[in-house]
């Protein structure tokens, strides 16, 4: 804590125009204080929901960095109308959920802190339905409800990153963008603990539920992916970064009968007609 | 299957492509003694009783549920937890390869080598690690934003309707919370 108390002081020393460092020796990125987040991360304490987002869309530069988003406005538009839905299910409505797919041909979806969410065309050319998508989107907001990742940032690579201190910018959201690229890849080639991956399945499941959608539309899902060869090229990231497909339905077993006797709307003609364009571009 | 393996590539290649993703005829093998149900309702008639590692045909899928066909038995329905798609012999999370993929139905259709080679759009890690900061695509991904109410119709629209559900821990235990 003090360590990093005196590195961000050391940077502020170090700056030539005082800039960068208002408000009480804090850097503020866009209104956001990272002197804050430092002090926060130092101690352990709760990321506030402002500088969350200000992290997540961060993070999400560096995500569409490596594969752009489809250029199909009527399906973005409604794989965001499918997760506003269901996250509206869970205990952070609120939050500026932003949903996109993007053009990689690999299986993998991905969150990050404060609602972004992106799922690649790959794993949507995978799904057969709405409660499918549904599924696999209740398991991405449930990693930011439950901060899966802040909380993986706030154990090792944000205390680094804030540690270092930042840099004099003229572009202070450029340099936090900067800051967190490496730590953003770094937990994104490694993965969350398994327990988190296993703690997303249960909690998505029962959004979707919630949402009016088969809640078996996840354990659908893994059970296509169950199938595939964990060698295969498309499905490397994924496999590396999550347990096997058959370990979280095994794991999801005990209670999916708990949402038996609920409401199952699967809606796969809307879900076909929005998603054709894919299978015939694809092939 | 094994007429796959005297076809030439290319062919295979369109064979692959071909397939209805969706549709492709499936095996798997039940991975408990499993009732087979007429319909797909937990309290329909029990039609018959699959004991453990039954291999069976997958005729269609339907949420939680796989109509099946075994050898010797009543075609019906059983629980999709209940059967893994593959062979008991073939442990496909261990080493499936193209003509295995075949063999359960092609699906995830990713295995063929003919996708594997120009024009692929990837989000490997290679990908992730070579990624420069695209702020752009961010202001892109909020342009296509929806408002909660905006959800609210569609989901209307969709017949959907919100409903109680409430967690459950890892045995499976409902566990206290909103809903």
């Amino acid at each position: 804590m003090s360590a990093r108390r005196i590195a961000l002081v050391l940077a502020c020393a170090g700056v030539a125009t005082l800039t960068a460092c208002q408000s009480g020796g804090g850097f503020n990125v866009n209104n956001i204080d990272l002197s804050a987040i430092a002090k926060n991360v130092g101690n352990l304490k709760e990321v506030k929901e402002p500088e969350e987002i200000q992290i997540g869309g961060s993070m999400a530069e560096t995500l569409l960095g490596a594969s752009p988003l489809l250029d199909d406005a009527e399906l973005q538009t409604y794989v965001n109308d499918v997760g506003m839905w269901v996250a509206q299910q869970s205990e952070r409505p609120g939050l500026p959920w932003r949903f996109g797919v993007n053009s990689s041909d690999h299986i993998n979806a991905f969150a990050a802190p404060g609602g972004y969410i992106i799922v690649t065309k790959g794993m949507m050319k995978q799904l057969r339905n709405e409660a499918e998508l549904a599924g696999v989107l209740g398991h991405e907001i449930s990693h930011v409800t439950k901060k899966h990742h802040l909380n993986a940032l706030r154990k090792g690579a944000l205390v680094n990153l804030l540690g270092e201190g930042l840099a004099a910018s003229s572009d202070k959201h450029s340099e936090l963008v900067r800051q967190l690229a490496g730590p953003t890849k770094e937990l994104y080639a490694r993965g969350l603990d398994k327990s988190d991956e296993f703690e997303a399945d249960r909690v998505g499941v029962v959004l979707a539920a919630r949402a009016g959608y088969d809640p078996y539309g996840l354990p659908a899902v893994l059970t296509t992916l169950a199938t595939a060869d964990p060698k295969d090229n498309f499905l490397s990231l994924l496999y590396k970064t999550h347990p096997l497909p058959q370990a979280r339905l095994d794991k999801l077993t005990p209670g999916m009968a708990t949402l038996d006797n609920l409401k199952a709307t699967q809606n796969a003609d809307r879900f076909q007609k929005l998603t054709r364009k894919l299978k015939v571009a694809s092939n | 299957m094994n007429a796959a393996k005297t076809l030439p590539g290319w062919l295979l290649a369109i064979f692959l492509l071909a397939l209805p993703a969706a549709h492709a005829a499936e095996t798997g093998y039940t991975l408990r003694a499993t009732e087979v149900k007429d319909k797909p309702f937990t309290d329909a008639t029990t039609v018959a009783t699959l004991p453990e590692k039954t291999v069976v045909e997958i005729v269609t899928r339907q949420g939680g549920w796989m109509q099946v066909k075994a050898r010797d038995a009543k075609a019906g329905w059983v629980r999709l937890l209940s059967v893994r798609l593959g062979s008991p012999d073939a442990r496909p999370q261990t080493g499936g390869n193209l003509l295995s993929a075949i063999g359960v139905g092609a699906r995830p259709r990713t295995t063929s080598n003919a996708t594997v080679t120009t024009g692929v759009r990837g989000f490997s890690e290679e990908d992730l690690a070579n990624a420069k900061p695209n702020p752009a695509e961010v202001e892109k991904m909020k342009g296509y934003s929806v408002t909660a109410d905006a959800a609210g119709e569609f989901a209307r629209a969709g017949k959907l309707t919100a409903q109680d559900a409430a967690y459950f821990d890892e045995n499976g235990k409902p566990v206290k919370g909103k809903k």
